[in-house]
């Protein structure tokens, strides 16, 4: 089952399990390896949130193999094995934080479930529902009520005040009726869970549970009575947790919130300690010896001191979808997975990078751990539901690359400096010799040009061969366009008057061409009075009377009654015609 | 704790709800899935959060504020603004003291254009929240783009004082350039660095200051520390390349400027540097082709185009060189060391009223570069005009005293002294030997006089600094063109035909020779060229 891996990772992972078809989703916060059985094996565990609303499990593997899933009622957000009591033999519990709700399992058994106490709820909002029980107000005035309640109130409102406001005015009668008799509840849910040590620092010591909940408190659970020993507020919605310490002695929870910032919670206190303010939100949240590890949105990877101090910074070649801390205490090394969205898996040993791993998908999950007898595993999922294990082979050993990685590879690509020709160098020769006779030829021909140009406009000038005609008595502007594919053309020619309030009268337009090619109906046309400003379209047709498939240029003149030099004169470039003559 | 009872109770606790309250349905928490939204939202997974957000946005009605807040910051991304604003208004309704949603508000006016109604909501939402440096940043740029550059100050240091990061300290320099006043944004840089030393940008620009300044020691500390942690930057390849360039460090230059060649091939002011090292190298074919590709990328750089012409004048193309001339003065019209470029071409091409008239304007325009009046004084002792080249000759030593009164430590070129002194002697100007100062010095730092020499010409004025992009492209033209500049004096240090030669071998022996003869170098540098194209 175990090949070498052909892709750049040095050879240092064997490759023990593919199945790109396990259909999973999940994240990093709900896998957790532990020993469930208490033989010595270790299992995986997962929490599986199926299609994103439907179909979660909690599942087990061993080997290779599915063992056991029992159904959860609603999306796993995280999910830690943890001992809970002393008893022999020493066999985790899982806690799956669920909604508003923890549920415990043993043996894969469910065991206790536990719940978060309710919020506060406003009461001025509670008055009002009793009042409602009490008929003295109807449902428009409630939603009133409940408005302004919700403007002005520090805590707010319900999930049934909320539901209520947003009905349509024929369904809140019902809605009252149903809901009245309840008595209010407001609920919050759990974003994310940690464990904590109790007492001592045992790898199978006691442990507390810490949770994160969407209204921004941190609880930490006594693992045997399930009640709340401490309780500490945040500023924001908690999104990722890191703990660290033992309860009884001192403790240090770093949590990544929803606003972008990383608050470390201690001991003594239920406020927050440090804060450190991200430029972007945090994807992951892993803690290496002392010091913290965030990864970023903006695709870097940030280390600071457990105070928060900035230490440094590592850009990333691709967005970061997951990290883990990768420990293997045998071997005293600890470094950062960090899964890529370039289908990649990075391990940074501070700011180095260690290693790179290829995937065939995105990595959307990372444990690494003790997993059956084997100490280094990592377990990946990915993002089209697969499920990959690799174990680290033994002799793998990590090097920090040198820091200073020397002159960049491009230093050594020669420049693309453009080849000049023979005929170049005899060119430049030429002009060297000649140069004198180049540039007074050179000279002699622009004037020349500039001379011919400037007659040539002259000339269209005074013989009114453009179309515009800028004659103070009657300015015009005229164009042409030609429709249809032969050997009937339709002619249409747009006259303007551009003068700014004087009318033109007693226009003709006449037409000059090869008769021989073309028919025309009636090339004399009288053109009306010519308003300012507005454009008069004058059609005519056009018959090809030729099938050589020849076309000519058609002259139009405009001209003026009693004059015979034309005002304007356009040539139009005849089409080929296509069509075939029928008479 | 009867373990049964429980678990009937977690696997099917619908039915139980059921039995207990068969009225009321229990309504789904409204929040229950913003944690989900949220892992999506920053995996940038944007097609499964907007179907999560849908679903959510059903369930409840509309009202779950998170989730329209996250579909609006997705419509933002994808470039919807106004789309996405509308919907960061509903969040401000339905959750009215959230400081967040006014400042997502503000930020989409920003992103419109409106900045004064998004100064607004930030001012809005500093009342809910006072110590949020994200609002004091956004106050400042918004400031920024409606040129308040005092408002714009002062809010960025509040954002500083509440929290530092690297990009209010970029914003914060930029307004003191913008503001004109570059000592202040030199102190921000210095404290960003302090902060974030391994910021390359900030070591850039910082690096890119001190060039303008002058301090060239400084400068080329701050962008070795740049090029130290990014190798690849090229913005610091490009300003530490054309300071190598400046030194005559033609080789190390190109090796750095390989780097950026395969970072950004079409960098025009690049292949410009590329074509005055080849020039410097004297590989002139090779710097033409460069040349010409940073031409053909920026038609209308005059720099380029004057850079062409000084190596067209090297190759004694003197047709090419006064049409690429031409073309650069009529590009920008206000400078006079063209006019007299062009003068020398003309020259040569044996045009003398128009080389007449090209030096005259390139006196009226030039004010402070005395290569100039010398070399209009060399055409007029040529053309047997002495009494108007004594004028001339005059002037020039006049600028040289005004160069050296302001800056104490001013080297001239050596060339441009020897035959200054050979034009006094040929007009019996006995006393004139301003430049008292043997030419020992000028040879061990030549090209720092030469560029010196420019700050008073129009290449210092175009610099808009303050922009990243466009930055390095004009800083290296500032300091690159001072080489190009530099190159018409200071070529002869390495013995070649130059351009100024061109007019002023006559006054080799005053008055003997026809310029024709200086150009007998001429098949040398052919050979040259043809081994370039080997």
């Amino acid at each position: 089952m175990s090949s070498m891996e052909p892709s750049g990772d040095g050879g240092k992972w064997l490759d023990a399990h593919y199945d790109p078809v396990a259909g999973l989703y999940t994240f990093s916060s709900c896998v957790d390896l532990a020993d469930l059985s208490g033989d010595g094996e270790s299992r995986l565990v997962l929490g599986d949130l199926g299609s994103g609303s439907s179909g979660m499990k909690l599942k087990v593997y061993r080997g290779t193999a599915l063992m056991s899933e029992s159904t959860l009622l609603d999306l796993p957000a995280g999910l830690v094995a943890f001992f809970m009591d002393l008893h022999e033999p020493r066999i985790p519990a899982v806690a799956v934080a669920s909604g508003p709700c923890i549920y415990v399992y043993k043996n894969m058994r469910p065991y206790y479930k536990f719940t978060l106490p309710g919020l506060e709820v406003n009461t001025l909002e509670q008055d009002v529902w009793q009042q409602v029980r009490e008929g003295q107000i109807d449902p428009l005035t409630l939603k009133e009520m409940l408005e302004s309640i919700r403007k002005k109130a520090d805590t707010p409102l319900s999930v049934r005040s909320l539901r209520f406001l947003s009905l349509e005015p024929d369904e809140m009668e019902e809605f009252v009726q149903l809901q009245k008799q309840q008595p209010i509840k407001r609920q919050t849910v759990i974003t994310c869970i940690g464990t904590l040590k109790k007492s001592t620092a045992d790898e199978d010591g006691v442990s507390c549970l810490v949770i994160g909940t969407e209204c921004s408190d941190v609880y930490i659970l006594d693992p045997e009575a399930f009640i709340i020993l401490t309780k500490m507020s945040l500023p924001a919605a908690p999104t990722m947790m890191d703990v660290t310490g033992q309860y009884d002695v001192e403790f240090r929870i770093t949590v990544a919130c929803r606003n972008g910032n990383i608050y470390i919670l201690r001991r003594e206190s239920d406020k927050p300690k440090y804060c450190v303010e991200l430029s972007s939100h945090p994807v992951g949240l892993v803690r290496v010896g002392k010091n913290m590890v965030v990864g970023c949105t903006d695709e870097s990877l940030q280390g600071f001191t457990q105070k928060g101090k900035k230490l440094w910074r590592v850009e990333l070649p691709a967005p970061i979808t997951t990290m883990a801390s990768m420990d293997l205490p045998t071997k005293g090394f600890q470094a950062v997975l960090l899964g890529l969205a370039n289908c990649e898996v990075h391990l940074y040993r501070d700011k180095n990078l260690l290693s790179t791993i290829k995937t065939p998908d995105v990595v959307s999950s990372i444990c690494f751990g003790r997993y059956g007898r084997e100490d280094g595993t990592l377990i990946m999922t990915t993002k089209g539901g697969g499920l990959m294990v690799k174990i680290l082979k033994r002799t793998a050993a990590f090097e920090d690359r040198d820091n200073a990685p020397g002159p960049p590879l491009a230093q050594s690509i020669r420049l693309n400096v453009p080849k000049k020709t023979k005929l170049y160098v005899d060119q430049t020769l030429r002009e060297r010799e000649n140069g004198l006779a180049m540039h007074r030829a050179f000279q002699m021909d622009l004037s020349r040009l500039r001379l011919a140009a400037a007659k040539a406009y002259v000339k269209a000038l005074e013989s009114s061969l453009t179309p515009m005609s800028s004659s103070l008595t009657e300015p015009l502007k005229m164009n042409a366009v030609v429709q249809g594919l032969g050997p009937s053309f339709k002619l249409t020619l747009n006259v303007q008057n551009t003068a700014a309030c004087r009318p033109v009268m007693n226009l003709a337009i006449s037409f000059l061409y090869d008769e021989g090619l073309y028919r025309m109906k009636n090339p004399y046309m009288r053109i009306p009075l010519l308003v300012p400003g507005l454009i008069y379209p004058v059609e005519t047709f056009v018959e090809c009377t030729s099938d050589k498939g020849i076309s000519d240029i058609i002259k139009v003149f405009v001209l003026h009654e009693g004059r015979s030099s034309p005002l304007l004169t356009a040539h139009i470039n005849m089409p080929i015609s296509e069509g075939l003559m029928l008479n | 704790m009867a373990d049964e009872e429980r678990s009937t109770a977690l696997t099917v606790p619908t039915e139980a709800k059921k039995r207990r309250a068969p009225k009321a349905p229990e309504l789904p928490i409204v929040e229950r899935r913003n944690w989900l939204i949220h892992q999506h939202y920053i995996r940038k997974d944007y097609d499964t959060c907007k179907a999560i957000i849908k679903e959510q946005l059903q369930e409840t009605n509309g009202m779950c504020e998170y989730a329209i807040y996250v579909q609006a910051l997705i419509l933002r991304l994808e470039g919807k603004i106004q789309q996405s604003l509308e919907l960061f208004q509903s969040c401000a309704i339905l959750n009215p003291s959230s400081a967040d949603n006014l400042k997502q508000v503000a930020r989409s006016l920003f992103l419109l254009g409106k900045h004064k109604a998004a100064i607004e909501f930030y001012h809005e939402a500093a009342r809910l929240n006072e110590k949020d440096w994200e609002i004091s940043h956004n106050l400042g740029l918004c400031y920024f783009f409606i040129k308040d550059f005092k408002n714009a100050e002062e809010h960025l240091n509040a954002a500083l004082q509440i929290n530092k990061q690297d990009k209010t300290f970029m914003m914060l320099g930029k307004v003191h350039l913008l503001a004109g006043d570059t000592d202040k944004a030199i102190e921000v840089y210095k404290r960003a660095v302090e902060f974030s030393p391994e910021n390359t940008e900030l070591l850039t620009t910082l690096g890119l200051l001190y060039l303008q300044l002058g301090k060239y020691q400084k400068a080329f500390v701050h962008l070795g520390n740049a090029l130290t942690f990014d190798p690849n930057n090229y913005k610091a390849i490009l300003a530490a390349g054309s300071m190598m360039q400046t030194h005559g460090d033609f080789d190390v230059a190109m090796n750095k400027y390989r780097v950026a060649a395969c970072a950004v091939p079409e960098n025009p002011p690049l292949w410009n540097n590329i074509g005055m090292c080849f020039f410097g190298k004297k590989k002139y074919v090779a710097a033409i082709s460069c040349l010409k590709r940073a031409h053909y990328l920026s038609p209308f750089d005059w720099k380029v185009l004057y850079n062409l012409g000084l190596v067209h004048l090297t190759m004694q193309q003197y047709a090419s060189a006064f049409h690429f001339l031409s073309a650069a003065i009529n590009l920008n019209p206000r400078m006079g060391e063209l006019y007299m470029l062009l003068a020398v071409a003309l020259t040569n091409l044996e045009d003398e009223d128009n080389a007449t008239r090209a030096y005259e304007q390139a006196v009226t325009m030039d004010e402070s570069n005395p290569l100039v009046n010398l070399n209009f004084a060399i055409f007029l002792y040529n053309h047997g005009d002495k009494k108007r080249a004594l004028d001339q000759y005059q002037e020039m030593e006049r600028k040289v005293n005004l160069l050296r009164d302001n800056s104490g430590s001013f080297e001239f070129d050596s060339e441009l002294m020897d035959m200054a002194q050979k034009m006094g002697t040929a007009l019996q100007v006995t006393e004139s030997l301003v430049w008292t100062k043997p030419g020992k010095d000028s040879k061990s730092k030549p090209n720092s006089a030469a560029a010196t020499k420019t700050p008073g010409a129009p290449l210092g004025t175009n610099q808009a600094l303050g922009q990243a992009m466009s930055s390095a492209a004009s800083y290296n033209k500032n300091i690159q063109l001072p080489t190009g500049v530099s190159k018409s004096p200071s070529m002869p240090l390495e013995p070649e035909p130059d351009v100024e030669n061109a007019p002023s071998p006559p006054s080799d022996p005053p008055g003997s020779p026809e310029p024709v003869e200086e150009v007998n170098p001429k098949p040398k540098t052919s050979k040259r060229k043809t081994k370039v194209e080997e």
